[in-house]
């Protein structure tokens, strides 16, 4: 009976012993535990939803949970009827991978309805793929669910913008605008561009943002933008006012329009001259001259008033009747009647005398040539004397001649 | 009268006093002109030549004085010379009662003997001025235009009526003067003073009228000038001067030799830098050529007067 208690007290002390050391065997012996060769090829998101316009792209991940080098073939196992699937890393098409001892891939897999050019067929389609080792020995399959919803298709699908609508200059600038031009769309196109003159004589052009090439269209990749300068010139006679210039740029039956508006505040011109085109005269000491100076407004805005300035020389005189011309409309032109007086004691010969026009941020100069002349009196009167002078003599001869 | 001229003009050049007179200027001219010439092709090469470059041959001066200048003060000599012996010579030798004596009238005698001067300094001024014009285009190459040949000629006449007027004096002091030394001391002193001396004299007066305290006050200045340009022209010596540089020189706008131009004027004048024309030369120095022409007018009056007032059997 007592070696039976000691058989019972040992089993026990054999078992508690087991139980104890059962944590400590079992620690080290777990990476023993882990499988010889294990591979996992599963999707990353196994439910897509994509628009009908996208594309159908899904991740998926290849692992190797298992203590040596794989190397993985792919298949396709199941697709819809129709369909055409592939594998591919960045832009190469794969149709295997190799997976080192405890490392990932990530593979793309892209499907698309063969018929179908770009857009694919709404509806739930099923796929699964199948990852086999080299060997074939171990087998591992995922399955993806893809919903193809119908895309609400954009309105626009040209956009167009501007920063500065509106731009205002002289009538004498030429303005420059500059539009954005998107293309919202998912293909590259051409666009036609096209800009409606106000009235005639204007002129419109469309020029690259950086190059000085005038284009009527532009190529515009997907869903990329560029900028256009459009050029308006206006005519040098245009009137103020505030024009519209619609801009419209189209490809086939997509269009999209905007309107830039040019605000003229007018030209400010004047130029002078004398009815003839003389520049010069000619004066006699202490005398004066005088002559008509035409001013005419070569602008597109109203001189309100043109005031007058000479250069002349000292205590020479110039005097402009009137003093000022008030309210030249475009076009229009006014007299003014310029006398020149000479210093008393200027000197004879060629004098130059500067008159300037001075209106509304305009003006103009003229120059005159004044050819100071001697006074014919004092010949007169010399001539005068030498005659007196002779008949002086011709008495003398008479009285006291011939004796 | 065309008796006594051409017998006049017959002993003017045959006499040595005259041959003498010929030599020198045509010496001192040559030499002057020479200068000239070499000096104004030094300032002339490189440029192109200014139109009157051919005028400037008669004002340049070479290194003493121009042609101009010459004959300005040593004309009047050549005048003296030929007429201070023209009355009280024959007196002395005897021989103008004899002359009064043939069937001559008395004017004639005075008539002849003045114009017979004038004919020979014409023709002495005239062939200078030719000699002196071919020199320059030998040696400066200058072209003359008909402009620049009027106012030569119209120089040529000036010059022949101021030594004229000189001519006259001399004559006049013949008269007066019975000894030949004297008439001869009276001209020579004449010229001096009104040569030499009348500059000083007129910048005395001008100095004592308007006085200037600052050189700096243009208007004291001025007037200064004015008043000493006026007193001097009492001087033939100063009027055909004045009258012969604005003559000369197309670019001259003013016969006075001092003007005040305001910076404006300059600048204006500036301009346009073109030579007058020549009849606004002309009425320029219209008065001094009036007064010069007078006064040889004049001067031949008063000659006339007193020979014919004169008693000639006193002798």
């Amino acid at each position: 009976m007592r070696a039976h208690r000691i058989f019972l007290f040992s089993l026990c002390f054999i078992a508690v012993n087991v139980m104890l050391c059962i944590p400590f065997i079992q620690t080290p012996g777990s990476a023993a535990q882990k499988p010889e060769r294990k591979i996992v090829a599963a999707f990353k998101y196994p439910g897509l939803t994509v628009p009908s316009d996208g594309k159908l792209k899904a991740d998926l991940v290849v692992k190797n949970k298992g203590l040596t080098d794989e190397t993985v073939f792919l298949e396709v196992a199941e697709k819809p009827a129709g369909w055409e699937a592939s594998f591919s890393t960045y832009n190469k098409t794969v149709s295997g991978v190799f997976v080192g001892e405890e490392s990932k891939k990530s593979i793309t897999f892209k499907a698309r309805k063969k018929d179908a050019d770009k857009k694919l067929p709404t509806g739930t389609y099923h796929f699964r793929i199948r990852a086999v080792t080299e060997d074939g020995l171990i087998e591992q399959s995922a399955s993806l669910s893809v919903t193809v919803v119908e895309k609400e298709t954009r309105e626009k699908t040209i956009g167009l913008s501007t920063s500065y609508p509106m731009l205002q200059g002289p009538a004498d600038t030429s303005f420059e605008f500059t539009i954005n031009v998107s293309n919202n769309s998912a293909k590259a196109g051409l666009f036609n561009l096209q800009a409606k003159a106000p009235a005639k004589g204007w002129k419109t052009s469309f020029k690259p943002a950086y190059e000085d090439k005038q284009i009527s269209s532009l190529n515009i990749k997907a869903n990329k933008s560029k900028s256009v300068k459009v050029e308006i010139t206006p005519p040098r006679q245009a009137s103020t006012g505030t024009y519209p210039i619609d801009v419209r740029v189209w490809q086939g039956e997509i269009e999209a329009t905007t309107t830039l508006k040019v605000k003229l505040t007018g030209t400010y011109n004047i130029s002078c001259n004398t009815p003839k085109g003389l520049l010069s005269a000619e004066v006699e000491k202490g005398g004066d001259t005088t002559m008509s100076l035409l001013v005419k407004n070569t602008g597109s805005a109203t001189q309100k008033k043109i005031s007058f300035v000479s250069f002349k020389p000292e205590d020479w005189q110039v005097n402009f009747k009137p003093k000022t011309v008030t309210g030249i409309k475009p076009g229009e032109m006014k007299q003014v009647e310029v006398s020149i007086i000479p210093a008393e004691d200027a000197l004879v010969g060629d004098y130059s005398v500067g008159v300037k026009a001075q209106g509304q941020k305009a003006s103009d100069k003229v120059e005159f040539r004044i050819t100071v002349k001697a006074s014919a009196a004092w010949g007169w009167i010399g001539v005068g004397i030498i005659i007196l002078v002779i008949v002086g003599l011709a008495i003398t001869f008479r009285i006291l001649g011939r004796r | 009268m065309w008796t006594i001229f051409r017998k006049e003009l017959a002993d003017h050049f045959s006499s040595s006093r005259f041959l003498i007179m010929l030599c020198l200027i045509a010496m001192v001219t040559l030499i002057i002109t020479y200068m000239a010439g070499i000096n104004l092709r030094e300032e002339l090469s490189g440029g192109s030549k200014p139109g009157s470059a051919f005028l400037m041959l008669f004002t340049t001066s070479g290194r003493f004085f121009s042609l101009s200048q010459f004959i300005t003060f040593f004309g009047p000599l050549l005048g003296i010379i030929m007429g201070f012996d023209a009355i009280n010579g024959e007196r002395s030798k005897g021989t103008l009662p004899k002359l009064l004596s043939q069937p001559i009238y008395r004017d004639a005698i005075i008539n002849g003997k003045f114009l017979a001067g004038v004919a020979v300094i014409a023709i002495l001024f005239t062939s200078l001025i030719l000699l002196i014009a071919g020199l320059g285009l030998l040696t400066v190459g200058a072209i003359p235009g008909i402009n620049e040949v009027a106012r030569l000629i119209i120089y040529l006449l000036v010059s022949i009526a101021y030594v004229a007027f000189w001519l006259g004096l001399s004559i006049v002091f013949s008269i007066l003067f019975r000894s030949v030394a004297t008439s001869a001391l009276a001209g020579v002193a004449l010229w001096i003073f009104l040569a030499f001396f009348t500059g000083f004299c007129s910048s005395l007066i001008a100095d004592a009228v308007a006085p200037v305290d600052n050189q700096k006050n243009t208007q004291q200045v001025i007037a200064n000038r004015e008043v000493k340009h006026k007193i001097s022209l009492i001087s033939p010596v100063n009027l055909y001067t004045d009258a012969t540089s604005t003559l000369l020189n197309p670019y001259r706008k003013t016969s006075k030799s001092f003007a005040l131009l305001g910076p404006m004027e300059r600048i204006s004048m500036n301009r346009f830098q073109n030579p007058l024309p020549l009849g606004q030369s002309l009425l320029v120095v219209v008065p001094y050529l009036t007064t010069l022409l007078s006064l040889t007018v004049i001067c031949f009056g008063a000659a006339y007067i007193c020979f014919l007032r004169q008693e000639i059997r006193s002798t």
